[in-house]
């Protein structure tokens, strides 16, 4: 368990003996010192108890074990060890091109304004889906995959603005970052997850 | 003595903080995607209505005193 929850898991022990005091004895708030006591342990001490969990819990969603946690991501958690430089998912998480611990949302949030926002909302609909509904098998994007989200790490990158085959046609950069034509178009980097081929391919070890 | 209303009311409140507050202690150490919604959808509101009560019993003040019984 992390320190940060330790902590949160104190805090939230001592505002619940508080608490208790006060349920025990709500006597003690006649005094002008009970009633500072009571605003602490009623208001001040719960609020401070949840925004720290809600905050913990919104960074604890941004982890590669968070999303791979639920039964239908298994294939694609599979997906990241692929031994095979073409699979685009499982290049960018072998080499660190996004941080191992939150692959998933690295590639997955959204970096517009309040795409953040967008994205839980996006996770409450898959939790929704998960117990409520029936996922599509295979699963797949609420909406095409924006450009965006890779130019927000590759864009300025010397190996993408001057790749060999980027620059190969001028109209293509142009139109990559114009969101025009598609980074997983056929033929560029259209080999992402794959979930169905996985049976016939080899899993790199190194790191399991 | 007899606990007057506002006594009730900070009982009332402090026992949905303590079930609010419990509940988000359970869903931390519940690292599932349920968890979240259980922490705000029950904790949460849980919280929420503690912290009602208790701004409700500061100002219902007509009933801020202790009552004396006869």
């Amino acid at each position: 368990m992390h320190f940060p929850t330790i902590l949160l898991l104190s805090l939230i022990a001592l505002s619940a003996v508080l608490i208790g005091v006060l349920v025990a004895w709500p006597g003690v708030t006649v005094t002008r010192g009970g009633k500072m006591l009571a605003f602490l342990v009623l208001f001040l001490l719960p609020s401070l108890c949840m925004t720290m969990g809600v905050s913990s819990e919104l960074q604890r969603a941004t982890s590669t074990e968070f999303c791979l946690s639920c039964h239908t991501m298994a294939s694609h958690g599979r997906s990241l060890y692929v031994d095979d430089p073409t699979y685009l998912a499982a290049a960018h998480f072998q080499n660190h091109r996004v941080p191992a611990d939150e692959a998933c949302y690295t590639c997955h949030t959204n970096y517009a304004m309040f795409g953040g926002v967008k994205a839980k909302f996006n996770g409450l609909h898959h939790v929704y889906v998960q117990y409520f509904g029936k996922p599509h098998d295979p699963i797949r994007l609420y909406e095409p995959y924006n450009n965006r989200e890779c130019l927000h790490c590759h864009l300025g990158a010397r190996s993408f603005e001057e790749g060999a085959v980027h620059t190969a046609d001028p109209d293509l950069l142009p139109a990559v970052k114009a969101n025009k034509l598609s980074c997983l178009s056929s033929g560029c980097h259209d080999v992402v997850h794959n979930v169905g081929e996985l049976s016939k391919v080899k899993f790199w070890k190194g790191a399991q | 003595m007899k606990i007057a209303g506002l006594e009730k009311r900070l009982r009332l409140a402090g026992m949905f903080l303590i079930a609010g507050l419990l509940v988000e202690a359970v869903c931390l150490l519940w690292a599932r995607p349920l968890a979240f919604i259980l922490m705000v959808g029950g904790g949460g509101l849980l919280c929420a209505a503690g912290i009602v009560v208790y701004f409700y019993s500061l100002v219902s003040g007509g009933e801020a005193t202790r009552q004396q019984s006869p």
